[in-house]
Formats: structure tokens, sequence, C-alpha cells
């Protein structure tokens, strides 16, 4: 199939597609490995990306879902060489240890703060419970939203 | 002017910035087009016999470029990282022992048309009889799985007169505990690529060993260690689970035969399913202390199941034996640990090599034994606590860096708080809090297991430490370099770094054991040394002082009011045709073991921790949850006191998963079945450093990568025997035995209102 979307703000035009195929899959086969599978059944969140700015595990999603929608991965997240600001707050609150949760975090935490921007501890709990971390114990991370979400809104 | 010490800074993690753009290439990223994909086919039942594996049609399904069996693998087809029992086929020869054992390997195209060609294939399986009963596999006449019998690995301690202590014991306990198989779950599954370049096979590929792994790749192959190169991908967390080689097997024998690019990655099923698991341990202990609460005893039997392959399996049962009196001082001792082959999933290394299993164990029977004498569990732990100078159960005689007391003293404000909290408690919520302390041993047991690391210095004084020492996440790439900087005198920041390459860096030896801080680390500070004292002489020369005298760091050399830029004496050094290039080579001191007694000095030195954990059970439905744990880690000297913390919050949740929730068995197909502690289950983790600055540590340090989780899941065992009234003895404290163990509890109460009406 013809497959037509936005990824991190670009268009895609993509013929011959398989639209079977997990969106995980077809980003990653673009290159954007930035997105993890970390189970490929929704357990774990390492998939997590943005679909229309909800976050949605990309294992579970079939590519043909994305037809005409915006989707953001953790590629998207910096502009040229400002990082955003839930990045930076990843690196100084030490939130990554391997880092293989870390994009998946990063973007449920990006879905949090645009719909909350200023959370409370039990609101970044709930929007990181699909997320699994096997390194860092969370303390970190909650630390790293919650020190991104006092951070100056960055302009667009 | 000169720096500050670099000793204590919490300089940010290397590697930090890819990992959060995305841009980092893990070993499961490393696809590019054109690569062939394999994919492992696997028995799915055993122990059986192959009676046929027909793979024409597979072979002729298109896109499949090749088909591999056992009979294509042209060197050994065993591996193991235990010289004496490398038993793991990685293809199945004539018979399958368990369903994980791989049978044939699929190369092709893509994956999708190497997994359609795996469903083509004909295998015949005749079963054959199996044992998946421990303590039958030892019987006479039980299935043979180990090719050299069933008894895989035996090992004692004995010290004092353990008959004569019992019978001047005021108080003995015997409890028998019991561990579950726990699964590693780091979130990168296995993965990697493999190619042929200049006559090698080059495989990059997750990995906690790659100076090993190629060793074990090229006998599999039968070339020399020459004709592999082994370069560590980025890897997503380890824990113990990417020590033992499959996957890289896989890579390097199709690379091989085809010569041509091929990519692998295990889905997490297969991760789940042919991989190591934890050992689950019995451990009978009988416990004895005199009146004052000072322990007499230590009497454990230790029993566990290997499965099906050896892996780490007798590094954990000898540990499992040397630690299994605890931190404590116990002038009596009889430990006897012993491993057995079955036809279950295989165990080996996992984040404390059978210490966090014995650390249940010696744990519980303290608690047991401080209740009986009436004493406080806190109390009692600081009177038996080991304290520098004292002997351990092998005889060892600590130096000064044994800080388990400090440790202990540290907890006493949150554990005194949460006790006088948990005492208020009352209604539908059930409260305790409970204590685990432990020590663990740095690097293998009683072996020789050295490490190398070299620096060199361009023209420009820009400084590159090459060190095989695999990072998984634990920031040893931080702290290595911050350990070579310091020693010379150069910001860390500036130090580059070429890590986990067996064609460019020295053999490190494993990622694991906790000893890369340690023995890497002292590795490290010898090359930094020699580079310093190479530096120093070229100073002394130019300046005319001696090198004593000269004050050198990234600026330059000074002495006597007189200064000498870098340049210059880089340039000097270079017009002598001095490579600036050192390297340090360390191998901790160590004494094999008497077989018979298991006395002698396994460790150069040991880490001590101890743990607080208040526990919350709700009455009704049993749920139960950890809102505080307190953790208190002496780690000799923290390098990077931000990595230190972060290892111990991350070691407490893997913890408080062993302690709540983690058991494997082959019906976990996924992390729907196999769970972790997500972030709602995550304690507020209050992480304390205790420095007790190591003789022989690189700047004091020892270690924490593994002392962060041992005892964490001993004090939710004690806070829950607390909250509960009743000790559970068989881990994991699922939510089934907490309910059986509050039902317990009111048929008790409802017998005791009775008895009284
Ligand atoms: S890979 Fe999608 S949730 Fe785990
Ligand atoms: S940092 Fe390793 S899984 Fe989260």
């Amino acid at each position: 199939m013809r497959l037509r979307f936005s990824l991190n703000g670009q268009a895609m035009d993509l013929a011959d597609m398989d639209g079977s195929q997990s969106l995980l899959s077809l980003l990653r086969g673009l290159g954007f490995t930035g997105s993890k599978e970390g189970c490929g059944v929704g357990e774990c969140g390492a998939c997590t990306v943005l679909l229309d700015g909800l976050s949605v595990d990309s294992c579970l999603l079939p590519a043909a879902k994305a037809q005409g929608r915006a989707v953001r991965t953790v590629e998207g997240l910096a502009q040229g060489e400002s990082l955003h600001p839930l990045q930076e707050a990843f690196l100084e609150a030490g939130a990554v240890q391997c880092g293989y949760c870390t994009p998946g975090m990063l973007m449920s935490a990006t879905a949090l703060l645009e719909r909350h921007p200023r959370p409370g501890d039990a609101e970044i709990t709930e929007a990181l419970e699909g997320n699994l971390c096997r390194c860092t114990g969370y303390q970190d991370i909650i630390e790293a939203v919650r020190l991104a979400a006092a951070k100056p809104e960055r302009k667009p | 002017m000169s720096l500050p010490s670099q000793v204590g800074l919490s300089l940010a993690r290397r590697g930090g910035l890819e990992r959060v753009t995305g841009a980092c290439l893990f070993g499961v990223d490393l696809a590019q087009p054109g690569d062939l994909h394999l994919f492992a086919l696997r028995a799915g039942s055993g122990p059986a016999r192959i009676q046929r594996l027909d793979l024409a049609a597979a072979r002729a399904y298109p896109g499949v470029v090749a088909v591999f069996t056992a009979a294509d693998i042209p060197g050994i087809n065993r591996v193991g990282i235990i010289a004496k029992v490398k038993d793991q086929p990685i293809l199945a020869e004539g018979q399958t022992r368990y369903p994980g054992d791989a049978v044939a390997l699929i190369a092709a195209e893509s994956l999708t048309a190497a997994r359609a060609a795996a469903r083509l294939a004909r295998l015949e399986l005749e079963p054959l009889p199996a044992v998946s009963d421990p303590r039958q596999a030892l019987l006479p006449g039980a299935p043979k799985v180990g090719e050299a019998g069933n008894l895989l690995w035996e090992a004692r301690v004995r010290k004092g007169d353990p008959d004569g202590a019992l019978a001047r014991a005021a108080v003995v306990v015997t409890n028998t505990y019991t561990t579950s198989k726990a699964e590693h779950a780091a979130i990168e599954p296995e993965g990697g690529r493999a190619w042929w370049q200049d006559g090698l096979v080059v495989v990059r590929a997750s990995t906690q060993n790659p100076h090993h792994d190629r060793h074990d790749l090229a006998r599999l192959l039968g070339l020399p260690e020459e004709g592999v190169r082994v370069i560590q991908a980025e890897t997503g967390g380890g824990f113990g689970g990417k020590l033992d080689l499959g996957l890289q097997g896989f890579l390097a024998l199709a690379a091989w035969h085809l010569k041509r690019p091929v990519v692998m990655t295990y889905t997490r099923e297969e991760s789940l399913a042919a991989t190591a698991k934890r050992h689950g341990l019995v451990m009978e202990y009988t416990s004895a202390a005199d009146e004052q609460g000072r322990l007499l005893l230590c009497q454990a039997e230790i029993f566990g199941d290997s499965g099906v392959y050896a892996s780490y399996g007798p590094a954990v049962c000898v540990r499992a034996a040397v630690h299994a009196s605890g931190p404590y001082r116990v002038p009596h001792v009889e430990a006897h640990s012993r491993l057995v082959y079955t036809n279950n999933a295989w165990c080996g290394a996992m984040r404390g090599f059978g210490v966090p299993q014995v650390a249940l164990a010696h744990e519980g029977q303290m608690d047991e034994l401080a209740q009986r004498l009436g004493l406080d569990p806190l109390e009692m732990r600081i009177i038996n606590a080991l304290r520098p100078g004292d002997e351990t159960a092998t005889g060892q005689r600590l130096g000064r860096s044994a800080g388990l007391v400090q440790c202990l003293e540290a907890l006493r404000p949150h554990y005194g708080q949460w006790r006088r909290e948990a005492a208020r408690s009352e209604g539908q919520y059930l409260r305790g809090v409970g204590l685990g302390a432990m020590f663990y041993g740095i690097g293998n047991t009683a072996m020789s297991n050295p490490a190398s690391a070299r620096l060199e210095m361009d023209a420009e004084g820009r400084l590159c430490l090459f060190t095989g020492a695999a990072e998984l996440g634990q920031g040893s790439d931080t702290v290595l370099c911050q350990i070579a900087a310091e020693t010379l005198g150069w910001p860390a920041q500036d130090v580059r770094l070429v890590r986990g390459d067996t064609a460019r860096t020295l053999n490190a030896g494993a990622t694991s054991a906790s000893r890369q801080t340690f023995i890497s680390g002292n590795a490290v500070q010898l090359a930094a040394q020699g580079l310093r004292g190479l530096l120093l002489e070229q100073a002394a020369a130019l300046l005319g002082a001696p090198p004593q005298d000269i004050a050198l760091d990234h600026g330059g050399a000074r002495a006597a009011g007189k200064g000498l830029p870098l340049a210059d004496l880089l340039r000097g050094l270079q017009e002598r045709g001095v490579v600036v290039q050192a390297v340090g080579d360390y191998d901790p001191p160590t004494t094999p073991l008497d077989p018979a007694s298991g006395q002698g000095v396994p460790y150069p030195t040991y880490a001590f921790a101890a743990q607080a954990a208040l526990v919350e059970v709700d009455a009704d439905s049993g749920l139960t949850r950890v809102p505080q744990v307190a953790a208190a880690h002496d780690v000799g000297r923290a390098m990077n006191p931000r990595a230190v913390e972060a290892q111990i919050k991350g070691g407490v949740v893997m913890g408080l998963g062993y302690a709540l929730m983690e058991e494997y068995t082959p019906r976990c197909s996924n992390l729907h079945q196999y769970h972790i502690p997500t972030i709602a289950d995550a304690p507020r983790i209050v992480p304390i450093i205790v420095e007790s600055d190591d003789e022989a540590g690189p700047f004091g340090a020892k270690g924490v990568g593994e002392p962060a989780l041992i005892p964490t899941a001993p004090a939710v065992a004690g806070g829950l025997a607390q909250a509960l009234g009743r000790r559970l003895f068989d881990q994991p404290f699922s939510l089934e035995r907490i309910m059986a163990a509050l039902m317990e509890g009111r048929k008790t109460e409802r017998q005791k209102d009775e008895a009284g009406s």
C-alpha cells in the first residue's frame, strides 16, 4: 500500500509498503532505530512513539494506522543541536543507565507534559507505568520528569 | 593551575547524549540493507532424540541462503564460561536436552523468509526420559543429563567445631528456604551483527565479555583466536544474562561460512526460552547463638538445579558456600553446596551469583535468632557484624575496609522511625520493617582473574584509554576514565575511550562479579602511573630536577620555579622516538580454596551493605507495597557518587522484584507472564554511601553492582514476617503466598479466640 504520514514533522510518502507490519518495524526499517523493541507485545514500552500526540506502543500498531497522521519518535525531540527539556533533564537527573528504555520513556513523558505541563507524582507514575526499565529503579526518571516540568517552556 | 580532585566527583555518564537522542546503536540496531537475517529453529521439546531433521523444503524456500546444523560447525561445538565444563552445543547433535535447544540455523534475505522457512523444516523427535527434580537427578538410574554425570559441582566450607558449638548454644533455629529461578530481563534482548573482513570473522554484539567470546568463537570455528574479532556493541543491560555465548556463536558461524554480513536478534520469547536463569536453591540452615546473641554456628546445606547446562554454575555453587554464613563473625561454620543437572531451563550468572539466595537464608536466620533471644534485629546484626581485622568463614583476615557496622548504624534513623510508624499501624494495613545485610567478595572466586588496560597520549596531549571492560549501563566507562584522569592529573572529560574491541583493547575479563571498578580500575591506575612516569622522566631531564620534585598535570610540568608546557614535553618524547603509552596489568591476590575445608583467600576484598525496608500489606487483598527502602553500602570509596547511587537504586528495585514477583517457569513466554517491577512498584529509596577506603582498591574503591540488589529481598522478607506475624520461607513472596499466610493467621486467631471463650 501507499502510506502517507508525517514523521517528526516531515511528510513521508512511501509506495509499496506492507501496511500489516507493525509501525515499529516500519520505522526501524526506515532507519529510525531510536524506537526499540523489548517485548513486541505491548508490555515494555520501549517502542513508544506519539501518534497525533498520544503515546502508543508502536509494536502493536499496524503501520497502516499511521495513514494521514502525525508520528513522532525520539529522533524528533531535539531541534537541531538544542535538546528537548526532557532530554536535558534525563541527562541532568542521571535517568539514563543502559539507555535502552530511554527513547520510550522520553516519548511517554513528552505526551504527559504536553497534556499536563505541571504533573504531580501520581500523574508521572501513571504516564510511565507502561514503560519498563531494568536499570534505574525509576526514581531518577521521575526526578527527570519533575525537572523538565520545572524548566521554562521551550519556544517552538 | 592544578585540577581539583576528580575522585568523588559525580561526572555525567559517558554516552548519555546519544542515548537521549536515539542515535545510540545497540546490539539489536545494527542491521544494514543487504544483510542476511538469522533465525534459529528450536526444538520446542526435549529431551529427545532427533529421529529426522529434513531441511530440504526450508533450504528451497525463496530468500533462504543457507541452513546450518551441528554438522556445519568446523571446530568444537561446546561453549561455556568455565573451562572445565564447556558443555553447551550451540546446535544440537543428535539429541535435544530441553525445548530451548537450537537444532538448525537459517540464513535468509529477510527475517520473514527465515521464519517461514523454519516452519517448513521437518523435525521428528523421539522423547527421551527426562528428569526435572534435582534430587531425583542424583539417584542411581536417573537419566543422564550432564556428560560426566548429573552432579555438576560441589563445594564445602568448614571452620571450627560445628558439632561442639551446637551443644553449647543457647538458641538454635533450623529452617529451609527456597528461591525461584529468575530471569535477567534486560530490556534489550540479545542482538548483534557479524561479517567477514580481511580474513577475520568480526562479531559485534551485546555482550558482557568480549574477550571470552572471542576465545569460545575461535574454538567453535576451529580458528586461532586472532581469526576472530569481537566488538562489544552498546549493550542495553546485562545483569549476567549476556555473559553466555549463544547468539554470538550463530552470528560467527554464518558469517564464516557465507562471508556476508549477517544480523540476528532474539525476540523476548526466545530470550526467555533459550538463555540462562538465576539458580533456584533449596537451603537448609541451622544457626545457633549464645545468650548474648553472639553467633556460634552456621550450618548450611545448599542444593540447586543447574538445568541442562553448566554455564556459571560452578562459580555460583562455590560463591554460595563461601557466603553462606553471611557478613558475620561465625566461629563454627559448615556449608555444603551442590548443583545438579536436570532437563530444566539452564541457569547461569545473574547479579549476585548465588549470594542473593543465601542472603535470604542467613538473614532469615538472624531475624529468627533475634526473636528467640528477644533482641532487636538491628542490634543482633551489629553485635555480629564482621569488622576490620575479623576472620571470615574461609579464614580470610579482613583489612580495614569492612564497613558493615557503619552501614547498619546509618540505617538506624530510618529503621527507628519506620518501626514506630509500623507499630502504630492498625486496621486494614499491616506494616513491618525488615533488615537485610550482606557481604560480597569482589571478583571471581579463588582464581586468577586479571584485567589489563592501556593508555596512550598523542602529540597534542590527548589521552585515550583502551579497555576491554564491557559497559552495560552501570557506568564503568565513566569511572575508568575518571581513574585514569585522576591518576595523571588530566580532566576526565578530555579522556577519549576505546572500549570492548578484541582487536584494539586488552583483555579485561568479564563485566561480572562487581569486578571492573576494582580490577580494571587498578589496571587503569597502573597504566596511568606508567604514563605519568614517562612524562615525569622527560620533564626531569628537561627541567634538571628529580622526578619527585616535579608537579605535572595536563598543563605541563613545573619544578623549582621553572615551567614546561605539555607540548614541549611531548615533543621531547617524540624526538626521542618514545611512544607515549603504558599498559597496566592487575590480577587480584587470591588463593585457591582447600577442597575439603574451603579455607583460603577467595577475594581481594569484600563489599558490605545493609538495607531496611518498610513493607505494607493490605490485610483484605494481600496486596503488598514497599513504600520505602534505605540502602547503605560500603563501596570503599565512591569514585562517582551519583553512579554509585544509581546502581543502588536500580539494584533495590530489581531486588524488590525478586522478593515479590519474579519466578521463571517455562510458561513465562513474555513479559506479561514474567513480571518485573514497574514505576508503580518502585519505593522511595534513600541511598547511603559508606566509605572505608580499601587498601588495594583504586583510590580506595571496591564495587557495588551486585551488592545493590542482595540485601533487598531479605529486608522485604523481614518486613513481611513482621507485618504478617509469620515468616515466608519460599521466595518470591507472591500474592498467593501472602494470602495463604494471612488466612493462616486468621485461622490461628480464631482458634485462639475459641480457646479463650
Ligand atoms: S516492544 Fe512494544 S511494548 Fe515492548
Ligand atoms: S536504563 Fe536500562 S532499561 Fe532503563
